[in-house]
């Protein structure tokens, strides 16, 4: 099966919109005077979600299931659901300056998902893939994402602090939010992220259970992926609990999240590179 | 053509004794006006009265009037004046330079406090005064909205008015820094300076919760605490307010720290971590400057705040050049305007002037026209118009687009021969012939198209 020229093509539409929105958010930044046109990246930014979406929704139906199993299937449904919190998050709370963040990345996943795409065109090894396996995929790169902006607002956070105690006032400045919004919204994805990810290795344990009748796969690489999830979520267990305590608020949590993603995408990338398992193909 | 006039006094050209008595009480702004409005050359006027500027604009017809009709004007209305010598205070605009001027001032770019929100609210008030008057026409109506909009536009497109410039507001806008919503804060005011009381008014302004007011001195305090509805509370349950005040102002005589890291280590315990800014205005200062090391605590002490004014004030500068540089823009599309709109009048009257030739002939062809069918002679009659409007075109064009319209109006009358006094045989009164010829033209079938940039008013 080789990816199709309609995809790709919409790939290609929404990394170009991405990029748009990413160069408009960052002239917001470094332009004194910012062109007049506000609703511009925002736009952009739907323009590219919406080709996204269509390029996903051809993706699965191609393919016949909802699981995300190769690294290029992962990126763009990571992509897609960061760009989509954002739009929501920017409607809601008018955090512009995320915009530059989440396009960014959005652009380099979706480049990354072309690049993937034309270095290997196969899609999948053609097994059948159960209901179990795609909500676990699904769920754990929403995970992903919610870790990802979590990520993103603690260093916005951290970068504020800074400027606030060095009495620093430059244009960035002026364009981050208050600590409270970033770190309620630091709060919220991390416990939203935390039950996604909770709920996908569920999944993912029920999976196991029933395909190889263990809950600890058998293989090295596989046993590496367990032991990174394993990490991952009593990181976020920790976050979301120690944020209980109200001495690891704002700077504390922010560090926490940045961690928690940092050991989340190592886990990621454990499993892309190495894992020759059967669920997470190259 | 019709002339733009502005004079008047302001913080820049005259000192406060003069301003103080020169300024329009709100009450005697409509009866100056209802006087200016009554001279003879006026045609539209607006007076603006602030507690830093009086300013006069007049529109009239074919001349400006002279510096002394403002000074005769402003002595006759504030009697007490009479013996204050005006003239060296004022200043005197004409056309675009007038124009430019009051929109500057709407944009508050000639502010004491450049930048300052109130001065166009001022000005839409003053124009309020005016319309209630009948002192409003079609020129000062498109004054005044374009001056609105370019004030608009360089609030929207610079940063001229978001960036503070009293040290008091400087510390509000570094709340919302720390803060999302204001209007769950409490703020705690230790000490009844100056200072701390302009913090609370813009606090006030702000919407936070609760303000609690401390001072050594109940006598002091209490009345104090009143005036700004805020809750009294003595020094010595310090550390029970501190627990529940998000913002604490300080600004009190002391001579010690009066918050030292202990007692806000254990305030900190007690509320929770959660952020506490503190503003130490007090000199000498009243927060121990340790605290700055402690976790999800923000102090800031009088030269931290001056330093943040120093620098908007600078940025302040610098918004200014792109401010007025939108302004120059809006005065462009005035003049614009302004040309095309001078132009109705003198098209009206060579179209005029040309149509009774046309009839004239009409009339001399007569016999021979009333011989035709009649379907012929309507053709006939059709093509001399049309022939007519062919013609006189581009004349039409070159009027509207001109940028000296008597210069246009005198080559016009050179070359279709007309007599010099047309125009003020076709336009007796120039602000009734405005919209009179204004319709006749647009309803002709010459001018079916709109004048470029034409507004209704």
């Amino acid at each position: 099966m080789t990816i199709s020229p309609l995809e790709l093509l919409l790939l290609e539409m929404a990394s170009g919109f991405y990029l748009g929105a990413f160069v408009l958010y960052l002239s917001e930044i470094l332009l004194s005077r910012p062109p007049r046109i506000a609703w511009a990246p925002v736009t952009a930014g739907v323009g590219g979600v919406l080709f996204q979406s269509l390029a996903i929704f051809i993706r699965f139906g191609f393919q016949g299931h909802v699981a995300l199993l190769s690294l290029r299937e992962v990126l763009s449904f990571f992509s897609w659901s960061l760009v989509l919190t954002f739009l929501y998050l920017e409607h809601q709370k008018k955090v512009r300056i995320l915009g530059l963040f989440i396009f960014g990345i959005a652009f380099f996943s979706t480049l990354m998902v072309l690049g993937i795409s034309f270095r290997t065109p196969v899609l999948s090894t053609g097994a059948p893939v159960g209901l179990l396996l795609s909500i676990h995929t699904l769920l754990i790169d929403l995970g992903l994402a919610s870790a990802a902006l979590a990520f993103m607002v603690s260093v916005l956070y951290l970068l504020l602090d800074h400027f606030l105690r060095q009495k620093i006032f430059n244009r960035f400045f002026s364009r981050i939010p208050s600590l409270e919004t970033l770190d309620q919204l630091n709060n919220n994805f991390s416990g939203i992220g935390f039950v996604f990810l909770t709920a996908g290795l569920f999944f993912a344990m029920i999976w196991s259970w029933e395909k190889f009748e263990r809950i600890v796969p058998l293989a090295t690489q596989g046993r590496l992926a367990f032991i990174g999830a394993i990490l991952v979520w009593l990181l976020y267990a920790m976050t979301v609990l120690v944020r209980k305590n109200r001495r690891f608020r704002g700077k504390q949590a922010a560090y926490l999240s940045i961690s928690g993603f940092f050991v989340f995408a190592a886990t990621m990338m454990v499993l892309a590179f190495f894992s020759k398992g059967s669920h997470f193909i190259l | 053509m019709i002339k733009i006039t502005l004079a008047g006094v302001n913080h820049k050209t005259a000192p406060v004794e003069i301003r103080e008595r020169i300024a329009y009480p709100k009450e005697n702004l409509s009866s100056a006006v209802r006087v200016l409005s009554h001279e003879d050359s006026v045609l539209e006027c607006l007076l603006l009265s602030t507690c830093n500027r009086v300013e006069v604009l007049t529109i009239t017809s074919n001349i400006h009037p002279s510096p002394d009709f403002f000074t005769d004007f402003l002595s006759r209305t504030h009697p007490a004046l009479t013996s204050v010598p005006l003239r060296p205070h004022l200043y005197y605009k004409t056309d675009s330079e007038a124009v430019e001027h009051l929109f500057q001032v709407t944009a508050s770019l000639d502010s004491m406090v450049v930048g300052e929100p109130q001065i166009t609210g001022q000005v839409k008030e003053s124009f309020e005064v005016c319309r209630k008057e009948n002192s409003v026409g079609p020129y000062l109506n498109q004054i005044f909205q374009r001056a609105v909009s370019s004030a608009k536009r360089v609030r929207s497109e610079t940063a001229i008015s978001h960036l503070p410039v009293s040290i008091s507001y400087a510390a509000c806008q570094l709340a919302r820094k720390i803060f999302q919503d204001m209007s769950n804060k409490s703020v705690l005011l230790l000490g009844g300076g100056e200072m701390a009381q302009l913090t609370a008014r813009h606090m006030k302004k702000m919407g936070v919760r609760s303000l609690t007011l401390m001072t050594r001195d109940p006598a002091k305090g209490a009345p104090l605490a009143a005036e700004y509805e805020a809750t009294y509370a003595p020094m010595t349950r310090l550390n029970e307010v501190l627990a529940e005040a998000d913002m604490v102002v300080c600004s009190t005589g002391a001579e010690t720290y009066l918050l030292t890291v202990p007692i806000l280590e254990s305030a900190m315990e007690r509320r929770g971590y959660r952020p506490l800014f503190l503003i130490d205005i007090a000199v000498p200062r009243n927060i121990d400057p340790a605290i700055s090391q402690l976790s999800n605590t923000f102090l800031y002490n009088i030269d931290d705040l001056r330093s943040v004014v120093l620098s908007n004030q600078k940025e302040r500068e610098m918004e200014a050049f792109a401010a007025r540089e939108i302004v120059r823009q809006e005065v462009a599309q005035f003049e614009k305007w302004r040309t095309e709109r001078s132009a109705v009048p003198l098209i009206q009257a060579l179209r005029k002037h040309t149509e009774e030739l046309r009839l004239a002939e009409i009339d001399r062809f007569s016999r021979t026209l009333d011989s035709l069918p009649e379907e012929a002679r309507k053709q006939v009659l059709l093509l001399t118009q049309s022939l007519m409007n062919k013609m006189l075109h581009p004349t039409y064009q070159t009027l509207r687009n001109s940028s000296n319209i008597d210069e246009a109006w005198e080559w016009i009358t050179r070359c279709y021969g007309l007599p010099p006094e047309i125009l003020s045989k076709a336009n007796p009164d120039p602000s009734l012939s405005q919209d009179l010829s204004e319709k006749s033209v647009l309803d002709s079938p010459v001018s079916n198209l709109p004048l470029p940039g034409e507004q209704t008013c």
